[in-house]
């Protein structure tokens, strides 16, 4: 696999005044971890359905594993593994006959081999013992486990998860994400939508940054949390350390200091030479929240008084 | 967005289509013949030897006020009447009287008519009387033109619009009666050209636009029916009674009275096996029928058309027009001392009725 | 397509327990025909009951006439109006349209769907009836039966009718049945959609028996309705149910036609 496998050029849905998707150039490629952030309301929730031809957009196209969306959805779609908004299914049938009635529904999912299929990927998601059990007694967690389940059953070049993690407990969301980074060492490209920003910085390789409506930010996650050319130092006398390295500190926050330069161990050299202690040495790196806050304006779902709504229906 | 409207146009189309598609077919012209009004009426009157089989619906406008005796002919002249009809001839037809979950059934044979009742589970035999109450089959647009145009003069024809009527383009006929005493102000009559069947009659009574009737062929076929659907066989289990016609009504035979030759200009007609207390005047559309009637029966009756709104009561009696059809009860009972009690009815104006009501009574005493 | 939609509704026990309720009825019916021996007149209450206390094998076309004016289009009603909007509202939808089921594609399995189920249906409840009708009533088993037109028919005859009588049954419901999926494609709310079936059944009804609106009365789609009587009469009178073919097919293309416009421009947000 190579090159672009989601690629939107000026994106844009309206509904009515409402821009939901204003104008979004999406560009993940193979191979990817690609993070999708952005605050409730962003209009996240919106792009991934357009990428999946739920919502047909206003304006802009849509190109999924290099075919256009929702043209070319019968041929691409098969390939996609997908989890929209929560997960769903008929709960007066069993896991398993779910899985087997959805795979059933459309092209891609021979009916040779589909039981074999059904039991790797129950196995896989930890519900390889309650297959056979209806869904209507399944727990939020169950229910997510077998959505993602629907979403790797044909093995997909593409999964497209949107709030993977929902629902699931601290046990279970370390085991998904250990799959999913399984699933992309061996060549799945991964599309993560989510608000949480924990999240997307273990797993994500690029991240793309939605504030309401608009990109704000697309790029590796290493670029973005690339050192800044200083250097953290840590010393419990931070009076000293600011007089011995004089115009060098670029800021002081209790014994946290930032400090230019970016060999540690030249900054270190200085501080020991001159008899001060230090108790920390790191290269100084932005967080991703660091970076997200800085990009994005403020959280999507908070209304002051006097603003308009744009980008509610997400 | 665009393909959104373009979806919703191609239904849009699709049905303006499929609605509009009868209203048009109803809406293309229909050919006319080069024949004149007289040739018309023969051929009308030369089909009755005519074989057929169709679907025809009769829509009567008229509410008579009469409810008991007579509901037979009151809901045959205010409803629609949906009618089977298999003719091979004049005395080997079938017509049915079609409703929603039964039927009623009048197969004629040579020697009467069987009529069959679903929902009394009865079939029943009569014989042919020489007067009747007109009944489902008079008003299959085949009888009813050739019974109306039979005794129309070439000077009361005239040829109107064709219309489309069974899928046939039909040449048109108006029958306009001369008669003053008339209240049917003319009956329209579209004829098959080929066959002179009649296939729609409408008969328009004063001057109102509603018909008085209208009925038409919806479905023709001109084959010759199997005589295996004319014929009937009573069922199993079925009810087996005998019609009563109109002469076995007891009449007030007492009364005897002695009819004038003509009332108000129209003669008398002569029929056999009529009793002498019924009599019937008049030709083609324009029939007035003159009966004694029991003293009690009168009152009754008297009563229920004194009742009707815009009954016209005087000392002849009690008269009330209901379309072109008027009815009358007239005269004084005997035992109160007058000449007998009468009920006319007929299509001819109220006032022709009151002027029959006081000839009899002059004729009477 | 349709074989997933089929185990769906099949699979579904809410579709069985509709067609037992439905059953109730005319089973119900008969055994209070059996107790009190009183069946209607002929001509009046619903078709063909007045002949069942004598010929049982009817009993399966009175059962039909009893469930056809309301209890069969409300069964159906449910059934077509749960189509879409039953999918949208549980949130299936978007992973069925996402899999991909192909909108076009989904929208003709729920309609094979439908009517499957209403076959289904109807063929239970004539069978139901055959079995409660033959083992309550007796059987004329020399065989005439008396048609409407008061000449008798065969067993086989009566057989072949009956079967006649349930394809146009089945048929008749297909209006509504389009109706209630024309109605699933615009709300994500399956009782909705069946409201909203049910009131344009009742409307039509009613306007059935209004004289002013006679000149739209050939337009309704219950109007033919009672027409699979017109197979018991001789010969049949094919009029009307040639008519009440035509109807239904007219109201399938042209809601389907705007289930379908409505449907593969639409956004799936549920």
């Amino acid at each position: 696999m190579n090159g672009t496998v989601i690629a939107t050029a000026g994106l844009r849905k309206a509904y009515g005044a409402v821009r939901a998707v204003d104008g979004i150039d999406l560009d993940v490629r193979a191979g990817d971890v690609y993070g999708f952030l952005g605050a409730n309301g962003s209009g996240k929730t919106t792009t991934v359905r357009m990428l999946l031809g739920l919502v047909l957009p206003t304006s802009g196209t849509v190109e999924v594993l290099g075919r256009p969306i929702p043209k070319a959805g019968r041929e691409v779609l098969p390939r996609v593994g997908a989890l929209i908004e929560g997960p769903a299914a008929y709960p007066h049938l069993s896991a398993s006959a779910n899985l087997s009635l959805m795979d059933a529904a459309g092209p891609g999912g021979a009916r040779r081999g589909r039981r074999q299929r059904i039991a790797e990927v129950l196995d896989q998601v930890g519900l390889g013992g309650v297959g056979k059990r209806q869904v209507r007694g399944f727990s939020l967690g169950m229910r997510q486990r077998l959505g993602l389940a629907g979403a790797l059953l044909r093995r997909p070049d593409l999964l497209i998860l949107d709030e993977p993690t929902n629902g699931l407990d601290p046990q279970g969301i370390h085991e998904i994400r250990t799959l999913l980074l399984d699933l992309n060492r061996t060549g799945t490209t991964v599309f993560l939508s989510s608000h949480l920003l924990a999240e997307i910085e273990q797993l994500a390789t690029r991240v793309g940054v939605l504030d309401r409506g608009r990109m704000v930010l697309q790029d590796d996650l290493a670029t973005l949390t690339a050192p800044t050319g200083a250097t953290v130092v840590r010393t419990p006398d931070p009076a000293r350390a600011v007089r011995e390295l004089g115009d060098r500190v670029l800021s002081a926050d209790g014994e946290r200091l930032v400090v230019r330069g970016s060999e540690p161990a030249e900054v270190n050299a200085v501080l020991v030479g001159a008899g001060v202690p230090v108790s920390g040495l790191a290269l100084d790196r932005p967080t991703l929240e660091d970076v997200v806050l800085a990009a994005a304006a403020g959280s999507g779902d908070r209304v002051p008084v006097g603003t308009t709504v744009s980008g509610a229906a997400a | 967005m665009l393909r959104r409207r373009w979806r919703w146009a191609v239904v849009a189309l699709g049905l303006a289509v499929l609605v509009s598609l009868p209203a048009l077919v109803e809406a293309l012209p229909a050919a006319d013949r080069d024949v004149s009004a007289g040739e018309l009426r023969e051929r009308v009157l030369a089909s009755d030897d005519v074989a057929f089989s169709g679907y025809a619906i009769s829509t009567g406008g008229l509410t008579l006020p009469v409810s008991d005796a007579l509901t037979g002919v009151a809901d045959l002249l205010s409803d629609q009447t949906s009618l089977r009809a298999w003719y091979r001839g004049a005395d080997d037809w079938r017509v049915d009287v079609v409703t929603a979950t039964g039927e009623t059934g009048t197969h004629r044979d040579a020697t009467g008519t069987w009529t069959w009742d679903y929902a009394d589970q009865a079939a029943s035999r009569g014989t042919l009387p020489p007067l009747a109450l007109p009944t489902a089959p008079d008003l299959l647009p085949s009888a009813l033109g050739r019974r109306l145009l039979s005794e129309a003069t070439d000077d009361e024809l005239s040829r109107i619009a064709p219309a489309r009527v069974a899928g046939v383009d039909a040449p048109g006929l108006r029958y306009t009666p001369a008669d003053t005493a008339a209240s049917v102000s003319a009956v329209d009559v579209w004829v098959d050209p080929g066959t002179g069947l009649p296939l729609r009659v409408v008969v328009r009574g004063g001057d109102t636009t509603t018909p008085a009737l209208d009925t038409r062929f919806l479905d023709l076929s001109l084959a010759t029916p199997d005589a295996s659907t004319t014929d009937f066989r009573p069922p199993p289990g079925a009810d087996i009674r005998s019609d009563q016609d109109l002469t076995d009504v007891d009449l007030g035979r007492q009364e005897r009275a002695d009819l004038p030759a003509t009332l108000a200009d129209l003669g008398r007609r002569g029929f056999d096996g009529v009793p002498e207390q019924i009599g019937v005047y008049g030709s083609g559309i324009t029939v007035l029928a003159v009966s004694a009637l029991p003293g009690r029966a009168a009152a009754a009756l008297r009563d229920q058309l004194a009742a009707t709104p815009g009954a016209v009561t005087d000392d002849l009696g009690v008269r009330i027009a209901a379309g072109p059809l008027a009815l009358m009860v007239a005269g004084t009972s005997t035992r109160d001392g007058g000449t007998g009690t009468y009920l006319l009815a007929g299509t001819v104006t109220l006032d022709a009725l009151a002027t029959a009501a006081r000839q009899i009574q002059e004729a009477a005493s | 397509m349709i074989g997933v939609e089929l185990r769906k509704l099949f699979r579904r026990p809410r579709t069985w327990i509709t067609i037992a309720l439905l059953n109730a009825l005319p089973v119900l019916v008969a055994v209070l025909l059996k107790v009190t021996d009183l069946a209607p007149r002929p001509g009046e209450g619903p078709a063909f009951l007045s002949a069942v206390l004598t010929n049982g094998t009817l009993y399966p076309l009175a059962a039909l006439a009893i469930v056809l004016p309301l209890f069969l289009p409300i069964a159906v009603a449910v059934v077509a109006g749960d189509a879409v909007a039953g999918e949208a509202q549980g949130g299936t939808l978007r992973y069925l349209l996402a899999r991909p089921a192909g909108r076009t594609r989904l929208l003709v399995a729920k309609l094979v769907a439908v009517i499957a189920f209403v076959l289904v249906t109807v063929v239970i409840v004539a069978a139901v009836g055959y079995v409660v009708g033959t083992a309550l009533f007796e059987v004329q088993s020399l065989g005439a039966t008396t048609g409407i037109s008061g000449t008798s028919l065969t067993p086989e005859q009566v057989a072949g009718r009956t079967l006649l009588s349930i394809g146009y049954i089945t048929v008749s419901m297909l209006g509504v049945a389009a109706f209630a999926l024309f109605f699933s494609t615009l709300t994500d709310s399956p009782q909705l959609a069946t409201l909203g079936a049910l009131a344009v059944l009742i409307g039509s009804s009613l306007l059935f028996t209004l004289d002013a609106a006679s000149d739209i009365a050939p337009y309704l789609p219950t109007r033919y309705w009672l027409s699979f009587v017109d197979f018991f009469r001789e010969p049949i009178l094919w009029r009307n149910i040639t008519r009440g073919l035509g109807l239904q097919a007219v109201y399938v293309v042209v809601l389907l036609g705007a289930a379908w416009a409505n449907f593969t421009t639409k956004d799936v947000t549920s």
